[in-house]
């Protein structure tokens, strides 16, 4: 389930699916305002819009956010052979008597 | 050992596991990133449908659980793949996400009940 042009546009309407419901709930309390009633509850579309465009926004993310890892540390081991998995780069030593074989070396001067 | 650190623990049936210790972190980061989400999301939808007292508790409740829903459903059949715990991915994090989603609601409750209008707008 990796992040695809499908799921960035799920996000996009998820977003403007719920500011919608958030403009039409602004729309109804000024028509509740306007005619002098009380505010008890919003419209059944406009609440049901809501949670709907909340889970559909959710499902957009939750694909954004990245892929899950199998967490055993095998399987992150087995794609490496011997020679990457032993290489360690802090242990790394250039500085050591195995120059001295080299035909260029140049012994220090005492 | 160059690889990154390993972590061993004991399965329900009592056989031993190692965990590849980054990659359980990269799955707590993507769970905690899609709870930060949802918390601000959720808070800002019971903002925007005026749910106020137990009743944006309880959503904020629902959405919780929803958002368990969506990661179980994501993680797939064998969830035992990816998390060492199923309860822990319900419940961890939850008074965190509890504030944010606090605040996002009172943005929207503060701006319907002082302007009557969504806010950082002028409808």
């Amino acid at each position: 389930m990796a992040a695809t042009a499908a799921h960035k546009f799920i996000f996009v309407l998820g977003i403007s699916s719920l500011l919608h419901a958030a403009y039409s709930a602004a729309q109804h309390r000024a028509y509740l305002r306007i005619t002098e009633q009380e505010f008890v509850g919003l419209p059944i579309d406009i609440l049901i819009q809501g949670i709907v465009s909340l889970f559909v926004t959710m499902y957009g993310i939750m694909t954004l956010a990245g892929e899950f890892k199998e967490i055993r540390s095998t399987v992150d081991l087995e794609s490496k052979t011997w020679e990457t998995f032993r290489n360690c780069p802090s242990f790394y030593t250039f500085n050591h008597r195995g120059r001295a074989l080299s035909p260029y070396y140049d012994p220090p001067l005492e | 050992m160059c690889a990154g650190r390993i972590k061993t623990a004991q399965r329900g049936t009592g056989e031993i596991v190692a965990f590849s210790e980054s990659a359980v972190r990269n799955n707590a980061a993507v769970v905690e990133y899609c709870r930060t989400s949802m918390s601000a999301l959720s808070g800002s939808t019971a903002g925007i449908l005026g749910l106020t007292g137990f009743l944006g508790f309880g959503f904020y409740l629902f959405a919780v659980f929803g958002l368990w829903c969506l990661l179980l459903l994501k993680a797939g059949v064998r969830w035992e793949k990816y998390f060492t715990n199923r309860r822990t991915l319900l419940t961890n994090g939850f008074l965190g996400g509890l504030f944010v989603s606090f605040i996002t609601f009172l943005i929207f409750e503060v701006s319907y009940s002082l302007k009557g209008t969504i806010p950082y707008s002028n409808l």
